[in-house]
């Protein structure tokens, strides 16, 4: 892991293209702004990993193969 | 003169094996997803299964890469009101318009024991126009992760 000291205002370049810089720093927490390109999406970790651990509860088991079935309508009858 | 490859009509369709049951798709029906999803980085391409048989769910399947389907549902349908704002980042991802019909999937959780829920906190969208869809984690709402579901 990389480590560097900032202090107010001063902040780091990711890439080429991306800025996180400190806005302020208090006693329990530092504000961060984000400068990143349109078309890149910025997280807070815990939900990013929250979603995660729930996508990976959700994918599909024996118990929602019985779901289906049991909502699954009969189809109507061909001939 | 025929430069038709053996097997050529076929190859627009794809079999696909899912948690499901078995289903025959055609590749125009295979969407996108650049980013995969989160916990399923490698599955970059899915195809929605809409099957009246299962309506009011879907089934969100991957095709190639690493195996994953999942049971979907309009999030609009569970939680009236819905009304999730996407950022500039997810527009501009997503190619979409502002006035872009999306298509809005709900990931549903089902446990052992027999609970079901949605996750509206982080709705998976797709831009059909584009075919190409991301789960989107907006920082603007905080709409809950696990939604329980009743049965009609």
């Amino acid at each position: 892991m990389l480590v560097v000291t900032r202090k107010r205002d001063e902040a780091i370049i990711i890439g080429h293209d991306i800025e996180v810089r400190v806005l302020r720093v208090g006693r329990d927490g530092v504000r961060l702004g984000v400068v990143a390109p349109a078309e890149v999406p910025v997280y807070r970790t815990e939900i990013y990993d929250l979603v995660v651990r729930e996508n990976r509860a959700a994918i599909a088991s024996p118990s929602t193969r019985r779901f289906v079935d049991r909502i699954r309508r009969p189809a109507s009858p061909r001939r | 003169m025929s430069t038709a490859v053996p097997g050529g009509l076929r190859d627009a369709r794809v079999h696909l094996e899912t948690a499901f049951g078995n289903f025959e798709v055609d590749r125009r029906d295979l969407v996108r997803f650049p980013a995969g999803l989160p916990g399923f980085e490698l599955c970059r391409q899915f195809v929605v299964i809409a099957a009246p048989e299962v309506a009011p769910f879907q089934c969100l399947c991957s095709v190639g890469g690493a195996p994953g389907s999942f049971l979907t549902v309009d999030p609009r349908l569970v939680y009236p009101g819905y009304a999730y704002e996407l950022t500039e980042a997810d527009r501009t991802r997503l190619g979409a318009t502002a006035d872009a019909a999306l298509l809005w999937l709900a990931i549903v959780t089902l446990t052992g024991s027999g609970e079901a829920w949605a996750n509206l906190r982080a709705p998976i969208v797709i831009n059909p126009d584009r075919m190409v869809g991301y789960q989107v984690i907006s920082p603007d709402h905080d709409y809950p992760v696990r939604h329980a579901l009743v049965e009609a």
